[in-house]
């Protein structure tokens, strides 16, 4: 005879919404773009694992790309569990501004923001390799002014010297959530680490016992501490942050 | 980014001997864990991420400490050998968690259904008396979330793990816990924890335990559209409501998303909802009144398991000691069987088939809620006929309607309709039947 308990229903669990943001213009080409489809591929069923045991939230995933104009490659945030990883193409501009405004648009309660249980801010990750090719200014300027936006966990990885740093520092807000990585091992491994580490932190109850009184913690500044740490132990590297010591001599290594 | 030890890499214990890796088994944030065998015995390895312990020196210490110690009961893993620190790091050894136990996060995902109510209870029986038994050893566990559980669907037995984060009282370890199972005045920064948080984190575990939702989660905290690190302060911190809060009632739980708090928050007596309606009222989270301490909930508890019986529908259900009862499963009306009403009414055990009777009941100076004294049996000739058989060394003297004494020794049976009270050594334990 079933019990009771037989009727319980999965716990009501708040998205955590993991966006993807995806350069994928011409400089990209080749064995950048094809080791960041792989590494994103690759770090999916580990997303869902962090989903599917997670009492606090669900994490879904959302993706962005942008060259010429910018293209939701996901019509709304998807479950982890049902979603695959479409290899992109590296083609064309660097429209980072319309890739901007078309997030933007998409930060609401009317549009991906919109579970009924809730949800926690999103985590935001950006991964570009040049310059923008548009007036941006105007766009990051109202996107930074989406309060979705401004909760948000902000991560960038600049793949290579060419990148825009700057530009990167001022989508994310912070210089040190600006991860330059010199070689496609680098690239990888800060694909995976970056997804895992802002879902972990993004999709659970906040920490406590940091800070002062009555001081809310911050899960952007928890990110970045758990990057450094591991940037600075990593035995690696070919991964550079501001204001932290290059993880590696090996660095003619470096390949782009 | 964690490399893990390959299969057969052999990691030095402070005890001169090694563990050998057999396999990774899983990974949190603060480590991995590992099968290891150690003596051809296999255990399981926790292994720390490097800079994953903020005072690593300390921890290592405090580890030792409860090494030594040892655990306050066996539903404990308890840490039982340290590794010495190699490669930048350690570890520590403890059993391996046996199969049938299951994370209680998969009870709150549904993955896995308590199989009855008595294991529901049990559950929150067991956890109540393992940090009971952990604080009456000096430990505080300064870190309770969802993450500290596995349990025995089948009966509600309890694996408590992580016990890294237990320490002394008075010592802190400076452990960052999530904020829906911290203290208020630890999610505030007022506070580090310790005992008394322990008591508000152990409220929260129950409530989600039986009840399957979060008690500070309703209304409000639904409404809000992005759940922020400002609000979580607020909602866990600086002014939680319960959810059940009778003289506040803008926090209630929603239809169609806290459905497991609409479903089983009625089915439960009132005294064990007054019991959370008291701990988690505001003047207790707020700390104007002392909260509920381990030992009354181990009484409520166990008070609540006296009153579970099967209904002829087959489900589990709670009689009402008082009255009258609905079956928790078909909604029939159960009429009250009689009860032996233990040490002026301290327990009121359900006099109904397949009902046992523990240590607790006929002994007034013992909490014992484990060993088995007694059983509510059917006269397999006459199943409309109940006895309670001693299944204890301890011999009872059954006192008949008719006033003589009647000595019963293991394994004897007493027709209850005979009996008017049992004289047990040190206690009586007196019959009332329905009006
Ligand atoms: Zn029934």
């Amino acid at each position: 005879m079933a019990g009771i308990y037989e009727n319980a229903v999965k716990v009501a669990r708040r998205t955590m919404t993991l966006f993807f943001l995806v350069d994928t213009s011409g400089s990209m080409d080749g064995s950048k773009i094809g080791t960041l489809n792989s590494a994103v591929e690759e770090v999916i069923p580990e997303i869902y694992k962090l989903s599917s045991d997670n009492a606090d939230a669900a994490i879904k995933i959302a993706v962005l790309e942008f060259s010429n104009g910018a293209r939701w490659i996901t019509p709304a945030p998807m479950d982890a569990a049902d979603f695959r990883w479409n290899h992109l193409n590296a083609d064309g501009l660097t429209d980072f501004g319309e890739m901007c405004k078309m997030l933007n648009e998409k930060l609401s309660r009317k549009a991906f923001m919109s579970d009924v249980a809730g949800s926690f801010a999103p985590a935001i990750f950006l991964l570009s390799d040049g310059e923008p090719t548009d007036e941006y200014q105007k766009e990051l300027g109202r996107l930074k002014e989406n309060n979705w936006f401004k909760k948000a966990i902000k991560v960038a990885v600049a793949i290579g010297d060419d990148a825009n740093k700057d530009v990167l520092a001022e989508f994310t807000g912070n210089k040190e959530a600006v991860i330059t990585v010199h070689t496609p091992e680098a690239l990888t491994k800060m694909i995976r680490f970056v997804s895992v580490t802002a879902s972990q932190i993004g999709s659970k109850s906040s920490g406590v016992g940091k800070g002062g009184v009555d001081q809310a913690t911050n899960k952007q500044n928890d990110t970045i501490e758990a990057i450094k740490t591991t940037v600075a132990e990593d035995p690696v590297g070919g991964v550079e942050i501001a204001n932290t010591p290059v993880s590696s001599e090996n660095q003619e290594d470096w390949d782009w | 980014m964690a490399e893990y030890y390959p299969k057969g890499y052999k990691i030095p214990l402070a005890n001169g001997s090694y563990a050998e890796i057999i396999q990774k088994l899983g990974e949190g944030g603060q480590g991995v864990v590992y099968r290891v065998a150690i003596g051809g015995k296999e255990y399981a390895l926790k292994w720390y991420h490097k800079g994953a312990v903020q005072n690593p020196k300390k921890f290592y210490q405090n580890l030792e400490n409860n090494v030594n110690k040892g655990a306050p009961t066996k539903a404990f893993l308890w840490p039982l050998y340290l590794t010495q620190p190699v490669d930048g790091s350690f570890g520590y050894i403890m059993e391996l968690r046996p199969k049938n136990y299951r994370e209680f996060s998969d009870f709150l995902l549904a993955k896995v259904h308590f199989q009855s109510l008595s294991s529901a209870v049990n559950a929150a029986l067991n956890i109540t008396n393992g940090f009971r038994e952990l604080h009456r050893n000096g430990f505080s566990y300064q870190d309770l979330n969802d993450g500290n559980f596995f349990i025995d669907p089948t009966n509600g037995d309890v694996l408590i793990c992580d016990n890294d984060n237990v320490a002394p009282y008075g010592e802190s370890l400076g452990i960052a816990g999530k904020a829906r199972y911290m203290a208020p005045e630890v999610v505030r920064n007022l506070k580090r924890p310790d005992v008394m948080t322990d008591r508000f984190s152990l409220a929260v575990v129950l409530f989600r335990l039986l009840f399957l939702d979060h008690p500070l989660e309703g209304k409000r905290v639904v409404e809000a559209p992005c759940l922020t690190e400002e609000l979580e302060l607020k909602y866990y911190g600086k002014d939680p409501i319960f959810i059940y809060d009778p003289t506040d009632d803008s926090n209630r739980p929603v239809r169609g998303v806290h459905s497991n708090a609409i479903k089983f928050w009625p089915l439960y007596p009132q005294f064990i909802q007054n019991k959370f309606i008291t701990a988690l009222s505001k003047d207790a989270m707020t700390g104007k009144t002392t909260r509920m301490t381990d030992n009354d909930w181990q009484l409520a508890f166990t008070r609540l398991r006296d009153t579970i019986i099967t209904c002829p529908c087959g489900s589990e259900t709670f009689i009402n000691v008082a009255g009258d009862a609905n079956c928790v499963n078909c909604g029939k009306k159960i009429p009250k069987p009689p009860v032996l009403n233990c040490h002026n009414h301290k327990y009121g055990l359900a006099l109904f088939p397949g009902v046992k009777m523990y240590r607790c009941h006929i002994d007034k100076d013992s909490d014992d809620f484990t060993q088995v004294i007694g059983e509510v049996e059917r006269n397999p000739k006459n199943p409309a006929m109940w006895g309670l058989r001693n299944v204890s060394d301890i011999v009872w003297n059954v006192e008949t309607l008719d006033g003589t004494l009647k000595p019963i020794a293991k394994g004897q049976i007493a027709p209850i309709t005979a009996i008017k009270a049992i004289h047990f050594p040190n206690s009586i334990g007196i019959i009332e039947y329905s009006k």
